[in-house]
């Protein structure tokens, strides 16, 4: 007998899948059409053409600002979560009674704004900045270092900042159901502490953590505050291209492409660490019920 | 017409214009000319009438809200809170952190629609009548506007009256660009726009991003019209912007960011600087910025309140346009964004460090030092045209890293 369909799961989806679908779906088919579509002053018209793509490609500057979007983006995806997974494998075995405190710094931390924490790694990085004065104070330099500010390394470094506590997060909750039973399991049967680490810890939060690589990946890469205010004139990243495509020139048509190239870049990514995991299937790991 | 014949003709006229003024003072006909011109203001035409054919200007009714499109603090909040009260009429303001979000955000899907207020920097004009965003003024709704100083109810350049007397823009605060140096660092001002490109100041200069502005202030000092660089000179124009850049450690989102890069220690002089960083960098505790215009002399600015298309609420809007040349309103204006004022009446009205901030004894030489530009076209064979200093201004951010 066919089991009937039960329209609860629909009830509950419904503002979210209307939601996405009118704010998300809708724009951006909108903009798919806008990136075929000829720029005209802050409008489109016909005729369809590919050379909005073709002007995004063959642009020396968008080369340029697409490899400091793929460096910047790529250091800082891989420092959060090389940093985040100790933590939050400490957080998950060891922390004990400081669990709930840091668990809470960290959600805590959401509540600085963003352009605080940028703004603060401008004092600290400065040449009259925390760091460069306490080097000073202890006669380390006798001049400011003026390489911390205004690069690739201070925009890394707000980013990093800024999305470690969504990534310490992300990976707890990817071990909340690794038990520490499957730990002392391992240990039993002989292995050690780092045979531990990279046989059983990692494979059960490969996916997680390239989940979270991918989530700080494309927000860093795609960013155009934290260039303009820590990047200096290295650290500038495609965002800011696409920010004046639709603001300063008016040419949607072209920002719309510039937008999608950007798209199929993060979807070529994905698919290429979706197909890594698969090969050495570490996609297929999963927690015992 | 094409805008390469439009600039042809406009230069003509300000020959004319230049030339008829010579021959008025030349033949002494002066106080009769001059009355006669008075009247001509008087029809409005000229802006600044407060009688005519149609009988004294009066302002209308204002009630209802007041959708305001423009930067934060030009809906000047304290020194309207007076005619709010008096009129009942609310101000629901959105403030942009870019002029090209004005034109965004009325072209882009119709979703500027209902805004009863923008303001524009005179380059401007141009491009929004472009792109149809100014609707024409009734200056019969604004007595105040007799209220202007000659210089800006005169309009040479139209950027605030068309040539055929309709009104699209009220004048009503202004600056001009200078060099802004941290004297803690800097000991002697530079006395030329070069001396930034000098060793002394490798790393050490601020730069907002403004494309239009640092184009403009470029343009000038390669003794080129801004608004009509030819596409050869255009690149000597970047070049140096390109140096002035190379200079930097990077290009400040703001003025504001600007300062803050300049009072951390970061920078110690401004390119494109502003008076008004003097007292932004007081308001912070330093008090150590001074700004002057260099030999070359720089550029001016001028920011007009427009009614933009679709307005819903176009009285309300001119009622507050009007109160905004009120001789107080206006000077108060002024102190709040450390700017220029429009009107005559409001200098005496003015602290002495917001007086003193420009020579409005002789407005007529200061603006001639530091023209107000149009920004350059649209489009163009011949000249260099907006998208392209738009485009080129990227490519200069990211340059030092090529």
């Amino acid at each position: 007998m066919r089991k009937p369909l039960s329209i609860g799961p629909l009830v509950l989806t419904a503002p979210a899948t209307v939601g996405l679908l009118l704010f998300f779906v809708a724009p951006l088919v909108a903009f798919g059409v806008y990136s075929f579509l000829t720029g005209t002053l802050y409008d489109v018209a016909s005729p369809l053409t590919l050379d909005n793509y073709k002007d995004v490609v063959e642009t020396d500057v968008n080369r340029r600002l697409a490899r400091n979007s793929l460096v910047v983006g790529g250091l800082a995806a891989f420092f959060s979560v090389l940093i985040a997974l100790p933590m939050a494998y400490w957080l998950r075995y060891s922390a004990g009674r400081w669990r709930g405190i840091v668990l809470f710094l960290i959600v805590a931390s959401f509540l600085a704004s963003y352009l605080v924490r940028i703004f603060a790694w401008r004092s600290m990085l400065g040449r009259n900045g925390a760091i460069n004065r306490g080097l000073e104070g202890i006669g380390v330099i006798d001049e400011p270092l003026d390489f911390l500010l205004y690069n690739r390394f201070a925009v890394t470094v707000a980013l990093v900042h800024i999305f470690l506590p969504y990534v310490v997060l992300v990976l707890y909750a990817g071990l909340a159901p690794l038990q520490p039973s499957y730990l002392e399991t391992a240990q039993d049967l002989g292995a050690g502490r780092l045979q531990r680490w990279r046989r059983v810890v990692l494979p059960l939060v490969a996916a997680p953590a390239v989940s979270a690589f991918l989530f700080v990946f494309v927000l860093s890469a795609a960013d155009y505050v934290t260039p303009q205010l820590l990047g200096g004139t290295s650290g500038i990243m495609l965002g800011v291209q696409v920010q004046v495509a639709f603001i300063g020139t008016g040419d949607f048509a072209y920002g719309a492409a510039m937008a999608f190239a950007m798209l199929a870049g993060f979807l070529v990514l994905y698919a290429l660490l979706a197909l890594a995991l698969r090969l050495t299937r570490l996609d297929r790991v999963r927690f015992a019920a | 017409m094409g805008y390469d014949d439009w600039v042809r003709r406009e230069t003509s006229r300000r020959r004319f214009l230049r030339r008829a003024g010579v021959v008025t003072l030349t033949v002494g006909a002066g106080p009769t000319l001059l009355a006669a011109c008075g009247d001509d203001d008087d029809d409005g035409g000229g802006g600044g009438g407060s009688t005519t054919a149609e009988g004294p200007a009066q302002a209308p009714e204002a009630t209802g809200r007041v959708d305001f499109l423009s930067w934060e603090g030009y809906d000047i909040p304290d020194a309207l809170k007076g005619w709010r009260g008096e009129t009942g009429v609310t101000v629901k303001s959105t403030y942009i952190g870019n002029h090209d979000e004005i034109q965004t955000k009325l072209k882009a899907g119709g979703a500027g629609a209902g805004y009863d207020i923008i303001t524009y920097y005179q380059g401007y004009k141009p491009l929004y009548q472009e792109l149809e965003i100014l609707e024409p003024l009734d200056e019969q709704k604004m007595p105040n506007l007799k209220n202007l100083f000659p210089y800006f109810a005169g309009d040479e350049g139209n950027f605030w009256l068309d040539e055929d007397g309709t009104r699209t823009g009220v004048p009503w605060t202004w600056g001009s660009i200078g060099i802004t140096i941290d004297t803690r660092r800097v000991k002697s001002m530079p006395t030329s726009w070069f001396d930034l490109l000098e060793p002394e100041f490798k790393g050490k200069v601020a730069i907002p991003d403004d494309p239009t502005g640092a184009w403009a202030l470029a343009a000038h000092v390669l003794e080129f019209d801004p608004a009509a660089t030819t596409t050869e000179d255009g690149e000597k124009v970047f070049d140096l912007l390109s140096q002035v850049a190379a200079q930097s450690t990077g290009i400040s989102p703001s003025f504001g960011d600007a300062t803050t890069k300049m009072t951390a220690g970061d920078a110690d002089v401004c390119w494109q600087g502003w008076a008004a960083m003097n007292q932004f960098a007081a308001d912070a505790g330093v008090d150590s910025f001074e700004t002057e215009v260099p030999k070359e002399g720089s550029f001016s600015f001028c920011d007009a309140y427009a009614l933009p298309a679709g307005s819903d609420n176009a009285d309300a809007a001119l009622a507050m346009m009007n109160e905004a040349l009120d001789p107080k309103v206006n000077a108060e204006a002024a102190v709040f964004l450390v700017g220029g004022v429009t009107v005559a009446d409001a200098v005496p009205e003015l602290p002495k460090d917001i007086a003193g901030l420009y020579a409005y004894e002789d407005i007529d030489a200061l603006l001639e030092r530091s023209p107000f530009y149009n920004n350059p076209p649209v489009e163009s064979d011949e000249f260099v045209t907006f998208q392209e200093v738009q485009r080129r201004w990227q490519e200069i951010k990211a340059e030092a890293d090529a």
